[in-house]
């Protein structure tokens, strides 16, 4: 984990996260050890109105390790503004039982280290697309513009 | 009819209630489940008294807990 001074905000979030799951999904310490590694010990989250205090996002951190062993974020914008950052990405998970995504509106706030101090989180699963679907219509031949 | 409230450690969020949910609304006579997130509490409603031992399955299929 790095702090967020001076770092692109993009890559920033997309690091943290990943580095955070990682660590989770390994499994060889203690879940509140991890947790705690990256977010101070006041953290303060709140997803789609509910609040996550430490004790409840270390006990959210389990179940998380078996839904999202395979998850990437893909983050589409960030902006930073001295230790906050407002970004929107798409988290990408898939385990053995089930696969999606979820959009994510994200405003949160970080310590000098690079620890997560508050998140604010709404998000929106996205319809899931069969893997059978048809191909999308060929485009239009020899330069023609369609009507 | 029977009801019974579980308290179910983890839930954080919507996706939480949704796997929760989806699971436990799989053992047969279950004809609600009612999840509140804030509380840790799962209110589940059947036409036949549940097992709690068919609820702890169905609750850890979804990756949580009944502590």
């Amino acid at each position: 984990m790095r702090a967020l001074d001076g770092t692109d905000p993009r890559q920033f979030i997309a690091d943290f996260f990943t580095s955070f799951m990682a660590d989770l999904v390994r499994g060889d310490e203690d879940t509140a050890l991890v947790v705690d590694r990256y977010h101070t010990p006041d953290i303060v989250q709140i997803a789609d109105g509910s609040r996550m205090d430490r004790a409840k996002l270390i006990a959210h951190a389990r179940p998380a390790q078996k839904h999202q062993p395979d998850a990437r974020w893909e983050v589409h914008e960030a902006l930073a503004d001295g230790d906050r950052i407002a970004a929107r990405y798409t988290l990408h998970f898939q385990n053995r039982k089930r696969e999606g995504s979820v959009e994510v509106h994200f405003f949160g706030e970080f310590a000098d280290d690079g620890r997560m101090r508050r998140a604010h989180l709404l998000t929106r699963t996205l319809p899931v697309r069969p893997t059978s679907a048809p191909p999308p219509p060929e485009a239009p031949a020899d330069g023609q513009v369609p009507a | 009819m029977t009801v019974g409230v579980y308290r179910v450690a983890g839930m954080a969020c919507g996706h939480c209630e949704r796997f929760v949910t989806e699971q436990i609304e799989r053992i047969p006579g279950v004809t609600g489940v009612a999840v509140d997130v804030e509380l840790d509490t799962v209110t589940v409603t059947s036409d036949r008294p549940l097992d709690v031992g068919e609820v702890r399955a169905a609750v850890e299929e979804a990756g949580y807990e009944l502590p």
